[in-house]
């Protein structure tokens, strides 16, 4: 159990540079989730701390350990390097059993027989599939063999265990079930996780910390779930993390109007000295909330039942806006039918310079 | 796929790098096996004496003789290509989409054919439909009082008829599996949209199995193209010549002289001429339909009720199966029991004497030898370099990787006479290296024209190898070596041990290519039967093949047996 | 409203080699209104696709019949069948089913095509399908350069230009990604009331099927479980499969000991709650994650601590031991409590089954390996 630090990493294929300057530390017995769209350098930088590829400049290490400096021309092999790996497509060895898989890593430290016996039974008890010990893999389901395969990442007790998309070919309910799985075998261990994955929403079961990363392979935020999903760095983490409303904001005269085709005045709360010229409000889905009260009035274009909650399209002025109404609330407040005209707020507004026609995500 | 790359990379600052003396090697090994061959052909055909001449060429060219075979060749090809096709698609629609009953059994049947060499085939049918002493040509004529003989199989005819039994699997299998890998809702949503059954089949499923059927269909037309055992056969007697078997006859009559051999190489251009359009063909029509037609969730197809066709197209089919499988077997194994050729079909005319004689003709023995250590051995080889070639070309991948693919792909698509003559001409001295008339010209001559077999299964296995099961293994504490010992060669060993019967099979009933390169001690088992039939020992001939017949049989039953409960990729 | 659609006593039997005789449709008896949307939804081998491939012709009724706009289709006791070309459906697959050696315009002109459609009458036709399913522009492109997406709209283009009463739709959603499924189930929801033709929409996706439909059909093993509106399914399901599949679901064993409720593993602390008339003395309470209010340790309640706090987007969820279960809550981001904070829940209008059917679990596994 180590920390893992990137210090300044730079990696290129051929002209195309994937990470540069990249820097980040992965805390000793914790579970890091780095997330990023696909194709922004999560399974470059992998790679790279794996001995899989060779940054340009940098330094890679766990704990005390220096596993490449290009300046020292310090560069561990793949091999030597004693890190854990799950794979997304769980890469277990088709020819050999599900302990011939677990205690290959044990056999390449050169450990008596007793040992690797010992301890490949262990490392199958966290991930409870001694049972499965003599199948093939191919006798196994998915969930199963990714199962032997964080196993195999345990079984030497790595300084670090990488998960690269460990669960994104298991269906939903699995998906569900191994993200708990993990967690529970990280509390048992105090393993160091470094998680990565495109899909926010399991990070977020999962992590102790996280960190985001834009498609340039830059880092864009490093923090708790919580920071995250309430202080978003920029308008990339705000919308990469949730489904959001943008409405456009201009100043008329003193007062501040919601550009919706009509100008609708805006009385919420405003950071002092924002020019809102060229900005948007951002606003998530479930922080669109009902108040007749409120000045700001739309009409309710259609009402969809989703059990757990009602999702409502609204027309506001000649936009159109969505929201999330959560049971509790339609409990308290009731809910609004189609037609119906009902004045909103917006809770958490969040102000970013309107997106460019060519910026996509 | 910058993976492995990287992986090599990785290691390059530390050791000898592994990998680059591989792909060195591969290029060397494939130079010396293939290209030096033909470059010789090429060479030979336009130069002579050191200087450029198209004297030979346009001397062939001109030649009566040779347009007629080329004529010929042309005729038989088509024909063949169109009449196999339709059967084949005909048969796979009927197994692949109707409820007709016996599928497995027919399928199995149908696929007969593709196991055993033509030539055989051929042979029975002369001894059935012989324009002049056929047994079933004589028995229609005393039984039915005909004047003269009602089929001659020596025509032109009778060689696509035979041709056509032997190769319409190749349409038939690929059909088939493309009709099974089908979304069957692609149909059904026509159906829906209102067509009816008929028309589904000529809107629908007819262009989307197109692909498939032009693949099987030029393999067809290539094969037939560079095809000699049927003409040879059946065409001789009556002076029909193809190309292939011009070019022998060539060579043999010039008793192997240097000249023969050039005019043969001048004759081998133009074949390959013509068979290198049919390939660009091939390219053509492949790449503008590959459609994607395998997505969706596998279901079972609606399968079409016959109703009351099914026995009729049911009697169709087992008429069919008899015609081209079980009558020419027959035939065979009843003229090695007859006492002479010529005698008709009773028991008292059977006798085991012919198997005593073969047996103690002194070449028999020899050339059963002969044909196993060739064949073994030319497998073997062909296995690990095929193997070699394919980790360059699909993990390593250096350079210049689509150069290597295309030389070890190549000979095959060359005609098998042609190549002899490449072999011949390239290790009879010319270079200083004289293996003419031994064992060892004919094994090279195999290794080039089966290389390929072995390098597609294992391209095939190593793409199904992916990367990340070696970087687990780098990850967990392998070195490179290791990974690939400990995880990627146990992998595709499966796919190398079938590789291997790939070769081993075909070498076996081999006769295109050693026609041409045996000397007297080195006939193989094909060239045998061949020369046994040539010098009118037809019961002799017919009772080896018999046996040929036999060791296929058991070969086969063997390699099934082995590759149904392999594991692994 | 007329019923369009009438099952009466619908039932099929497959054999299979490994399995032996399975009824993947017994007794069905259902009628669609016209112009409504209604979901047959249910896990995989439940039956659903079956029926529809009933509905559509492509599979022969073991027992029953079925009417289609007021004619009867297929009756096994009239031994009556219309094949699927006669029946006027439009249909969508899950796999697109889109005919890749036609360009997009031919695909969706096939079926007037088949109806000998004269040419002015097929162009006009063609191009109408093509603007409502936003693929003018692309008559010439082929579908393998087209997206998912783009495809799907193909096939939904080819099924309404003959204008039919009736819409079958197989999973048409689930090869896409999630964005473009929301997305187009709106598109769907426009065509209908633009053409206004009766849906039967089949999916194992509740969220899918709910937002979609007007009334719905959950099935499982072959059996009807409930037909009803989506809102009453998700409030009032009949039984613990139906709350199970509708939804996040939360299930604690109770033990009902003095007309007081209590979790198993706790009997000392009791639960509030109505215990109904003829429960037994151990039943099941089933709830959602949702419906459970979480307050301070004075509010009244059962009270426990939060054992491990989730802080998600749009809501934060608590895992809280009760009896010897842990219980999964969802609240607003505003309702906060942190790791190991003493608290109160409150299960509001909870639904009572009986124990688990161990029996039915082996049988839903068994059916799920056809």
């Amino acid at each position: 159990m180590a920390n893992v630090r990137f210090e300044n990493v730079t990696v290129s294929y051929g002209n195309h540079t994937v990470l540069k300057n990249f820097s980040l530390e992965v805390e000793s017995g914790q579970i890091m989730c780095l997330v990023g769209p696909s194709g922004c350098g999560k399974t470059t930088l992998v790679r790279a701390l794996l001995g899989l590829n060779k940054p340009e400049s940098g330094i890679i290490s766990v704990g005390d350990r220096v596993l490449f400096d290009a300046k020292k021309r310090t560069n561990v092999p793949a091999e030597k390097r004693n890190i854990g790996i799950v794979f997304q497509d769980y890469a277990v060895w088709p020819h050999m059993t599900v302990i011939e898989n677990v205690s290959y890593p044990l056999k390449k430290q050169r450990r008596n027989k007793q040992e690797i016996q010992q301890r490949a039974m262990h490392a199958l008890e966290q991930v409870r599939m001694t049972e499965y010990a003599n199948h093939l893999p191919s006798q196994l389901s998915g969930g199963q063999q990714q199962r032997v395969a964080i196993a195999r990442a345990l079984v030497t007790d790595s300084d670090v265990v990488v998960m690269d998309e460990p669960i994104t070919n298991l269906d939903a309910k699995l998906r569900e079930e191994m993200l708990l799985e993990i967690r529970m075998i990280q509390s048992r261990l105090h393993a160091t996780i470094l998680y990565i994955t495109h899909d926010q929403q399991s990070a977020l079961q999962l992590c102790d910390k996280m960190a985001i990363m834009q498609p340039d392979g830059s880092l864009c935020q490093y923090g708790t779930d919580e920071d995250i999903i309430m202080r978003p760095a920029n308008r990339f983490t705000f919308e990469f993390i949730g489904v959001s409303n943008f409405i456009p904001l201009v100043q008329r005269g003193k007062e501040i109007c919601l550009d919706c085709g009509e100008q609708i005045p805006f009385t919420q709360w405003v950071p002092a000295g924002v020019d809102v010229a060229g900005k948007e409000m951002g606003v998530r889905l479930n922080d669109v909330v009902f108040d007749r009260q409120s000045p700001i009035q739309a009409t309710v274009t259609s009402r969809v039942f989703l059990g757990s909650e009602y999702n409502y399209f609204l027309t506001l002025g000649q936009r159109e806006i969505r929201m999330q109404q959560s049971m509790l609330d339609a409990r308290t407040f009731g809910t609004v039918s189609e037609g119906e005209k009902i004045g909103i707020r917006f809770l958490n507004p969040h102000f970013y310079d309107a997106r460019k026609e060519a910026a996509t995500v | 796929m910058s993976t492995n790359r990287d992986l090599a990379a990785v290691d390059g600052r530390r050791r000898i790098n592994m990998d680059k003396v591989m792909t060195v090697v591969c290029f060397i090994l494939l130079f010396i096996i293939v290209i030096i061959p033909i470059f010789m052909i090429i060479y030979n055909a336009f130069f002579f004496e050191g200087k450029f001449s198209l004297d030979l060429f346009t001397q062939q060219l001109t030649d009566s003789k040779n347009l007629s075979a080329m004529w010929n060749t042309l005729v038989i090809a088509v024909c063949a290509t169109v009449l196999g096709t339709i059967m084949g698609v005909f048969y796979a629609w009927l197994l692949g989409r109707s409820d007709i009953p016996c599928k497995g059994l027919m399928r199995a049947l149908f696929n007969i054919p593709y196991m055993f060499p033509p030539f055989l085939g051929a042979m029975a049918w002369d001894l059935l439909l012989n324009g002049r002493s056929g047994y079933l040509n004589r028995f229609l004529v005393s039984t039915f009082g005909l004047d003269g003989m009602p089929f001659n199989i020596n025509s032109i005819a009778g060689i696509v008829f035979v041709e056509v039994s032997y190769y319409f699997p190749f349409v038939f299998m690929q059909v088939v599996s493309a009709l099974e890998r089908m979304d069957p809702t692609l149909e059904e949503c026509a159906r829906i949209a209102g067509a009816k059954q008929g028309t589904v089949i000529w809107k629908i499923t007819l262009p989307l199995v197109k692909p498939a059927i032009s693949a099987g269909a030029l393999l067809i037309l290539t094969t037939s193209l560079a095809h000699f055992g049927v003409p040879s056969i059946l065409g001789y007697a009556q002076g029909i010549y193809t190309l292939p078997t011009r070019i022998y006859s060539v060579i043999y009559n010039s008793g192997g002289s240097f000249d023969g051999i050039r005019q043969g190489a001048a004759l081998s251009v133009m074949l390959v001429v013509v068979v290198a359009l049919a390939l660009v063909l091939q390219k053509k029509i492949l790449s503008s339909g590959n459609y994607d037609i395998i997505k969706g969730k596998s279901m079972r197809p609606t399968l079409i009720k016959l109703r009351g066709a099914k026995v009729p197209l049911l009697l169709v089919a087992v008429f069919t199966l008899v015609l081209i499988v079980v009558v020419p077997l027959v035939m065979i194994v009843l003229i090695s029991f007859i006492k002479a050729y010529g005698l008709p079909l009773k028991f008292s005319n059977f006798t085991l004497s012919q198997y005593e004689k073969v047996f103690k003709a002194s070449g028999t023995i020899d050339s059963i030898k002969n044909s196993l250590f060739v064949s073994i051995t030319a497998g073997l080889i062909c296995m690990f370099l095929g193997t070699l070639v394919a980790y360059v070309v699909q993990k390593i991948r250096p350079k210049g990787k689509e150069v290597l693919e295309v030389i070890s792909v190549l000979p095959y698509s060359i005609p098998g006479t042609v190549l002899s003559i490449g072999v011949i001409l390239a290790w009879s001295g010319s270079l200083g290296i004289t293996l003419y008339n031994t064992i060892w010209i004919i094994l090279v001559a195999y290794m080039a024209r089966y290389l390929s077999f072995s390098m597609k299964t294992s391209s095939a296995a190593l793409l199904q190898v992916h990367s990340s099961l070696e970087e687990a293994a780098r990850v967990c504490g392998a070195s490179h070596t290791e990974s690939l010992t400990d995880v990627t060669l146990p992998l595709i060993r499966p796919a190398m041990v079938s590789g291997f019967f790939l070769i081993f099979l075909p070498a076996m009933r081999e006769v295109t290519t050693s026609i041409l390169l045996y000397g007297p001690y080195t006939r193989t088992l094909g060239v045998q039967i061949y020369s046994l039939r040539d010098a009118g020992m037809i019961p002799q001939a017919a009772a080896l093949a018999t046996v040929a017949i036999g060791i296929i049989i058991v070969l086969n039953a063997i390699v099934t047996q082995i590759t149904k409960d392999r594991k692994g990729v | 409203m007329a019923d369009q659609i009438i099952l009466r006593h619908v039932t099929k039997k497959f054999t299979t080699k490994t399995l032996g005789d399975i009824v993947a449709v017994d007794d069905f008896n259902l009628e669609v209104h016209e112009g409504e949307c209604f979901s047959f939804l249910g896990p995989s081998g439940c039956g659903k696709s079956t029926t529809l491939r009933m509905i559509a012709g492509f599979e022969d009724l073991t027992e029953g019949e079925i009417e289609l706009c007021g004619r009867l289709v297929s009756s096994r006791a009239k031994n009556l069948y219309v094949p699927p070309e006669e029946r006027g459906l439009g249909m969508v697959f899950q796999a697109f089913a889109v005919w890749p050696h036609m360009n997009v315009f031919e695909n969706v002109a096939f079926p007037l095509r088949i109806q000998k459609v004269n040419r002015t009458d097929l162009e006009r036709r063609v191009n109408e399908a093509l603007r409502h399913t936003s693929l003018t522009g692309l008559e010439t492109t082929f579908p393998s350069d087209l997206s998912g997406g783009q495809q799907q709209r193909i096939a939904l283009a080819r099924a309404i230009v003959t204008n039919p009463k009736v819409m079958l739709l197989d999973e048409p959603l689930s090869n896409l990604d999630p964005k473009l499924r929301e997305t187009m189930r709106f598109e769907i929801k426009a065509l209908q009331r633009k053409f206004n033709f009766t849906i039967i929409f089949v999916t194992h996706d509740q969220s899918e099927a709910m937002a979609i439909s007007d009334r719905m059909m959950v099935c499982d093993m072959g059996r009807i479980m409930q037909i009803d509106t989506p809102e009453n399914l998700y409030n009032k399901p009949c039984n613990r499969f139906v709350h199970n599949f509708l939804g996040e679901s939360t299930f604690i064993n109770v033990v009902i000991r003095d007309g007081k409720v209590y979790a198993s593993g706790d009997m000392e602390q009791a639960i509030a709650l109505d215990i109904p008339k003829d429960a037994a003395p151990e039943m099941v309470v089933a709830t959602r994650p949702n419906e459970i209010a979480l307050t301070g340790p004075d509010q009244g309640g059962y009270r426990t601590h939060v054992e491990k706090r989730i802080f998600l987007t749009d809501r934060t969820e608590y895992l809280v031991p009760v009896g010897d279960q842990m219980v999964k809550i969802q609240t607003p981001h505003r309702i906060s409590f942190s790791e190991g904070e003493a608290c109160c829940v409150k299960f509001m209008e909870p639904m009572w089954y009986p124990m688990d059917d161990k029996q039915a679990e082996l049988e839903r596994a068994r059916r799920q390996l056809v």
